[in-house]
């Protein structure tokens, strides 16, 4: 009893509250009226993430991030050649062994784009490259509106109207997203002070917006009878799939982000990025794509995927995390008067009075020093 | 300006003396107004001299570089004298009781060791603007900075008082100060010159190296220190270009020459050259923290007030932090390395302006106005991350102020170095330039 106890309270304590919000969603999905709401409350939180986001990050970070060209590569390289690749094999590996429809739909989730909120929270709260996340998801979203219907005409039966309401999509992408990081970063000389010395504050937001959207999305899952549609092995079976589908994919590119020679911080933004489907354009597109009778089946690969690249990316992120501050801990450089005198202290050095403010400058360009070569400048 | 090949040419065939060359020398340097020489060894010299004589008058080979005269940074040790590294927190320190390695392969090759010269103090900075012994001055013009650390060996060999002159490289302490006073300065493939003998600074970074006045001085002199002999082949050699921050950064004249020498070779961009930068100034500024450490924790107040700020700082640094810096290092090698295998030249900006103003030493980086003694090394600092040779040339552009480009090889490719800047020298695009109405020295 009390190994198991031991046990949950050594769980990450946000995927404990994924579970919970997975298991509410069943139990309480939220519906009709109140379901706009919830997305209306998801939307804001994303808002207001990308907000904190954009004031917190310095021009030199988002330059940065912007030109980081290989890594927004091996991104789009993951999403959109990596992921058709396993899902055209698998789908050949299984034929005839079970429903078409749900092979279709695992074959539809490999096309399609990154997700955007999940994929940066997921990088902010593993403490990678947020700047090179957000344009690289934002990339890949943006790309997948012309590409995904590509490569489903490339590769599946299509039998829908063919016309996904691209000019929604990228309006999406720049209200909810763009427009508030732009506005966050506008205000940094305002804010960004605030911001840097309350990096508090970005967590719970970071995780209430996954949350948000988990709820959401799985709400309009159950609605949908995602539990009625097909039966306990149907469901394992799909599960089991996207685990070795997820597998391979986070394989690869750990495997890729060696050999490419990435930084931590870039290394989280491929695992990220590249790993994840989108359910916020995976469904409309299904929709547009195919005929409406399949679309149920069709999708659900994709909310079961969804669903376990959430929990997995949520425990990596929480590991990373953990990894990020134990090293930020044992590599921070002292700053204040207080950590100065403490870390002479502990070296057996006296700093004489006239010497600390020359010092405590040196100090702060070894600390701007020490963020560029973690790839993150100030 | 004399080179050291003619000096020792003139010494082995008789037509003059050591001796006479030492006298003439020492003479020079005793009105050195460029606050470049810090001790000048007259009793030593002259007998080194003698010796040199003595052997001629037997009969016997004194050695390639028999008479020639030449100083040394303030840091190598000096059998009899106490190794400063331009402080005064050292200047009463027991004497060396032996030569640094590097002096002693050049007496037995007939060198004659005539004075110890200027540096920042521990070697920390770009500028010489040592706070017990003065700011070197640039013989191109005395109100600009000759550059750092090793500036007091730089300054002597362009204003002609000496044909050569040993210094260090951490970060670009030799490169640097060739490029502003307009002289070659090598660094070596890291650990290629003996570093016995020599006050450290940074372990993983340091190197000694000479500063000549053509090439030919060049490959006489680190024939000497490096004991090999070994000739390159005449294969043509491929060049590209260093792009990025290195393009960035640069004086016009400097992408103008690089265009003319190579104008066909590929720009090729070193990846996370900033990065690269920063893992650099964090192992420096540990290694240096660590090295002094002891002295900080008992006579802080005796260091140089910059130098000390700087090192403190660098002792505060936890060790995590350095590993780190460390990790990226190897790991940046080993990219870089596969990288720049298929040639054997890479040509890039040795420094990023021409001298500064001692009367405002700052110079522009990225757009921005920064300390010259912190940034003038923002192109050799990678490089020296890097551990890759490196030659600094001087750009034929006499009457202006002095300006150089590095020319960077592979590992263990100093000589290959060599043969490119000699095809320069020869069509007129590198080689050095004697400053215009300042002091002369008895070799110019």
């Amino acid at each position: 009893m009390g190994r198991a106890f031991k046990l949950v309270l050594s769980i990450d304590r946000f995927l404990l509250l994924l579970i919970a919000v997975v298991v509410g969603a069943s139990l309480l999905p939220v519906r009709g009226v109140a379901a706009g709401w919830v997305d209306l409350a998801a939307d804001l939180a994303i808002a207001l993430l990308f907000f904190l986001h954009g004031a917190k990050l310095s021009r030199a970070a988002i330059v940065q991030g912007i030109g980081n060209l290989k890594l927004h590569a091996l991104v789009l390289a993951s999403t959109y050649v990596l992921f058709p690749l396993l899902g055209l094999a698998l789908v050949a590996l299984l034929h005839g062994w079970g429903n078409p429809l749900l092979l279709s739909g695992l074959l539809f989730l490999t096309l399609l784009p990154s997700t955007v909120q999940s994929s940066i929270a997921f990088t902010a709260i593993a403490r990678g490259n947020v700047a090179a996340a957000v344009c690289s998801a934002s990339l890949s979203n943006l790309l997948g509106i012309f590409l995904t219907p590509l490569l489903v005409a490339l590769f599946m039966q299509v039998d829908g109207k063919g016309a996904v309401s691209s000019w929604h999509s990228i309006w999406t992408i720049a209200v909810q997203l763009l427009l508030p990081f732009v506005a966050g970063h506008l205000l940094r000389p305002v804010i960004g002070g605030f911001v840097d010395r309350n990096k508090k504050i970005l967590q719970p937001v970071d995780r209430g917006s996954i949350l948000l959207v988990v709820y959401s999305a799985f709400s309009a899952a159950v609605v949908n009878g995602i539990w009625t549609q097909v039966n306990v092995a149907d469901l394992a079976g799909l599960l089991g799939l996207s685990a070795v589908l997820l597998a391979a994919v986070m394989g690869v590119n750990v495997l890729t982000a060696r050999l490419a020679g990435l930084s931590r911080e870039d290394f989280i933004v491929l695992l990220f990025c590249g790993s994840k489907k989108s359910l916020a354009s995976g469904v409309p597109m299904a929709g547009a794509l195919f005929a409406p009778a399949h679309v149920g089946l069709i999708v659900l690969p994709l909310m079961i995927f969804h669903q376990l690249q959430l929990f997995v990316c949520a425990a990596l992120a929480g590991r990373f995390r953990s990894v990020a501050e134990a090293r930020e801990t044992a590599t921070a450089i002292p700053r204040t008067e207080a950590e100065i005198a403490a870390a002479a202290k502990a070296v057996g050095v006296q700093i004489p009075e006239e010497c600390l403010p020359g010092v405590t400058t040196n100090l702060a360009l070894l600390d701007r020093h020490a963020a560029t070569l973690r790839g993150t400048p100030q | 300006m004399k080179q050291a090949i003619d000096i020792a040419a003139d010494v082995r065939a008789g037509r003059v003396t050591a001796s006479a060359i030492v006298e003439a020398c020492l003479e020079a340097l005793g009105r050195d107004d460029l606050v470049a020489v810090t001790r000048i060894l007259a009793d030593r010299a002259r007998a080194e001299a003698a010796a040199v004589d003595a052997q001629i008058a037997a009969g016997r080979d004194p050695g390639p570089l028999a008479g020639v005269p030449y100083g040394v940074k303030d840091l190598f040790d000096v059998a009899g004298l106490p190794t400063t590294a331009g402080s005064t927190l050292y200047a009463d320190a027991a004497p060396a009781r032996t030569d640094a390695e590097a002096i002693r392969r050049l007496r037995k090759a007939g060198a004659v060791l005539v004075a110890t010269l200027n540096m920042d103090e521990f070697a920390y900075g770009f500028a010489t603007i040592n706070a017990a012994y003065g700011t070197t001055r640039n013989p191109h013009d005395p109100a600009r900075l000759a550059g750092g650390s090793s500036g007091g060996s730089a300054a002597v060999v362009a204003a002609g008082l000496l044909p050569f002159a040993l210094g260090s490289d951490t970060n670009g302490s030799i490169r640097v100060p060739a490029s502003l006073t307009g002289v070659y300065g090598i660094k070596a493939t890291h650990d290629a010159l003996p570093m016995a003998g020599v006050f450290p600074f940074a372990a993983s970074f340091d190197d000694v190296g000479p500063f000549t006045v053509s090439v030919a001085d060049m490959r006489l002199v680190w024939d000497v220190l490096s004991g090999t002999t070994a000739e390159p082949t005449d294969q043509p050699l491929r060049i590209a270009l260093l792009g990025g921050r290195f393009r960035e950064n640069a004086d016009p004249d400097q992408l103008a020459a690089m265009a003319a020498i190579a104008p066909d070779a590929p720009v090729i961009e070193l990846p996370d050259i900033a990065r690269a930068r920063s893992a650099a100034f964090v192992i420096t500024a540990y290694e240096g923290g660590q090295l002094h450490r002891a002295a900080l924790a008992e006579q802080a107040m005796a260091f140089d007030p910059q130098v000390r700020d700087r090192l403190i700082a660098g002792a505060l640094l936890p060790k995590a932090l350095y590993d780190e810096a460390q990790a990226f290092r190897a790991a940046f090698k080993q990219r870089i390395a596969a990288l720049i295998a298929p040639y054997d030249v890479l040509l890039a900006p040795a420094t990023p302006c021409v001298a500064p103003l001692i009367a405002d030493p700052r110079i522009t980086i990225d757009g921005a106005l920064s300390l010259a003694r912190a940034d003038l090394g923002i192109h050799s600092q990678p490089i020296s991350f890097l551990g890759l040779p490196s030659l600094a040339m001087p750009l034929a552009r006499p009457g202006r102020l002095p300006l150089g480009l590095q020319a960077i090889g592979r590992a263990g490719t100093e000589r290959t170095l060599f043969r490119f800047a000699a095809m320069l020298e020869e069509q007129g695009m590198v080689g050095v330039s004697a400053p215009a109405g300042v002091l002369q020295g008895s070799m110019a």
